[in-house]
């Protein structure tokens, strides 16, 4: 896993997500519905930043516009120097494998996999060979703390630890983007703060830039930074 | 290749399910290998007739002989070469019983075996066949069936009623014919041909003649000889049809109902359904796992790869079935033979056993059936946004 750790002499906070008044409207039928109006933001390299919002605020939205699973109706999103609207979807698809890992609320582990092969899924992608994925997911088990739940399947472990797992997953392929939707949402309170505490250490050891979207308080307390979102709009 | 444990673990999350699919496929498979594997024989049955070789039978119907007096009229006409008259026998070792039953033809040997050159024996067996009035030549397919070797005695008594003469009729063994796949494709290898004179003499000289075998000097004219062979009895009390060996051969078929259309009809509707049950599957599997799909999608796969996995998963079910399938088949084909009631309609089928075209097809049917009955899901999975997919819980 390699550790984004900044060097003497280079520019520390370039901007990793960059956000430019971004629209996204859905039509249902005959009507147009404002999901996001005017949004602009940007989040340095290294920053952990949560949205926060009222439900349909828009925060999900903005969330998957970041990890380049929808498309804005106007504007620009720009992620690790890349503008988002300017790829295929193919071209996305490849981008996202190697850009972004995202964190689910319900984990979203695949059941007929062991927590190690749904580590290993994101790197069937890579020109590895299987003894190379076997040794990375490993690794990114480690980190999660859960190397010894390897052979265990997701109805064997607790919430906390699917959470885990998928964070390892997120993690496997090196993203520099961490996105993370309701990530304790699902949780008790306990494994909550082990989850938050993993996710700085994420941040802060690995340097991983990470947007998580939360509407609990103290979730977004672990954050370097607070954004609002409320219909749509940025809260100054 | 990477993929295919993932693929296979998807199979056995509802492996009930996925079984079931499995052995409906494997029926389909075994229905259409075994039925097209006897379709296959009966043609390979009807193209080993040569195109030489005119028959001529009664126009009412076969059940009717013809009198022996035609043979030399037939003879006459220009471009026959020789005629033969034949009698179907239908005898059985024990009367009516046709447990162990074989095809056995009265023919008049010499004229016969003239335009048989399928059947080859050396000079030495015709010769002691032809001395022999009631010696018979056997197909080796019958003689390894009873462990019957040249010298052995056996009896059969006809269910035909003419031929019924109080006592069974005695056959000794004369040869054992040999045949050339090469050059003889499809050679029927249970035959039993024996002398019409003998027939003949010991029914007191009551019955006529089946069917009389004519050889032709010119294939192309066969047409032509045939109508004028049956020109010459048409003003006669017991009219004739003649065609070719082949057509002779062929008409069989047409009396059971045309059984290619029957078979295939089946075939087609075995066919239909499994893709039904095979495509409702997939739809299934494909539904339940819309969340999965949109992971897989959210962690850079392709939607064309996503479809690819749909599809791949689809084709294993139907190449698993098909594989199955043809298993059984190949066993069910060498047991039928010796099944009772079918294993009599087989047993004169030369070579029948599945041919690798037969199984080929089988198995890229099994596939199609996979793919074509994955597609619509693997394209409602391809066309589905991410968010879209997320959305489904």
């Amino acid at each position: 896993m390699g550790r984004n750790r900044p060097v003497p002499g280079e520019r520390v906070f370039m901007a990793m997500v960059e956000v430019s008044q971004v629209r996204k409207i859905y039509q249902r039928d005959t009507q147009a519905i404002t999901v996001l109006d005017g949004i602009d933001f940007q989040v340095p390299e290294g920053e952990f930043v949560a949205l926060m919002g009222p439900s349909g605020s828009g925060k999900t939205t903005l969330l998957n516009l970041v990890a380049g699973i929808d498309r804005a109706t106007s504007g620009m999103v720009r992620v690790a120097g890349q503008d988002l609207s300017t790829l295929s979807e193919g071209a996305l698809a490849r981008w996202r494998s190697h850009n972004v890992g995202f964190i689910f609320q319900f984990y979203n582990l695949i059941p007929v996999l062991t927590a190690l092969e749904n580590v290993e899924l994101p790197l069937l992608l890579e020109r590895l060979s299987k003894k190379q994925r076997r040794e990375r997911a490993l690794t990114a088990l480690k980190i999660v703390g859960l190397s010894d739940r390897a052979q265990h399947y997701p109805r064997q472990l607790s919430g906390g630890q699917e959470q885990r797992v998928a964070i390892a997953r997120a993690i496997v392929s090196d993203p520099k983007v961490l996105v993370a939707d309701e990530p304790t949402g699902d949780l008790d309170a306990k494994s909550a703060e082990e989850i938050l505490t993993l996710m700085e250490t994420l941040n802060r050891d690995f340097r991983k830039t990470i947007v998580m979207v939360t509407h609990d308080p103290r979730a977004a307390q672990r954050a370097k930074r607070r954004l609002h979102l409320d219909k749509g709009v940025l809260q100054a | 290749m990477r993929y295919l444990p993932y693929i296979l673990k998807h199979l056995r999350r509802h492996w009930l399910r996925s079984l079931l699919t499995v052995l409906a496929m494997t029926f389909c498979i075994f229905v259409f290998c075994v039925l097209q594997t006897f379709l296959a024989a009966v043609q390979q049955n009807l193209e080993a007739g040569d195109s030489r070789r005119l028959v001529t039978r009664n126009a009412v119907s076969l059940v009717f002989n013809l009198p022996i007096t035609y043979k030399e009229r037939i003879a006459g006409v220009e471009g026959v070469e020789r005629v033969a008259a034949q009698n179907w026998f239908g005898g059985a070792r024990k009367a009516g019983d046709f447990k162990d039953f074989f095809p056995n033809l009265a023919v008049e040997a010499e004229p016969y075996l003239e335009m048989s050159p399928e059947y080859i024996l050396t000079e030495d067996q015709k010769r002691a066949w032809l001395e022999d009035q009631s010696g018979c030549i056997l197909g080796p397919a019958t003689a390894e069936r009873f462990g019957w070797k040249v010298g052995d005695r056996f009896q059969l008594e006809s269910f035909i009623p003419p031929y019924r003469v109080g006592k069974p009729f005695e056959f000794t063994i004369r040869a054992i014919y040999a045949t050339d796949e090469k050059r003889f494709p499809g050679t029927d290898k249970t035959v039993m041909f024996f002398h019409r004179k003998y027939l003949d003499e010991a029914t007191a000289h009551r019955v006529g003649v089946g069917t009389y075998v004519t050889q032709i000097a010119d294939p192309a004219r066969a047409g032509t000889i045939s109508r004028e062979i049956d020109a010459l009895f048409e003003n006669s009390e017991r009219q004739t049809h003649t065609e070719t060996e082949q057509a002779f051969r062929a008409s069989f078929i047409a009396m059971a109902g045309n059984l290619a259309l029957l078979l295939n009809s089946i075939g087609l509707a075995v066919i239909f359904v499994i893709l039904l049950v095979t495509a409702n599957t997939m739809s299934m599997a494909v539904r339940e796992r819309r969340t999965e799909m949109g992971v897989l999608k959210t962690l850079g796969f392709s939607s064309g790869k996503v479809m690819g996995l749909v599809l791949a998963e689809a084709g294993l079910l139907g190449a698993l079935g098909g594989a199955i399938g043809i298993f059984f088949s190949t066993g069910m084909i060498q047991a039928l033979p010796h099944l009772p009631f079918i294993g009599d309609a087989v047993r004169g089928i030369a070579d029948f056993g599945l041919p690798a075209s037969v199984a080929l097809t089988g198995f890229s049917l099994a596939l199609g059936i996979g793919l074509i009955a994955g597609l619509a899901p693997a394209v409602a999975a391809y066309r589905a946004s991410i968010t879209d997919l997320l959305r489904q819980v």
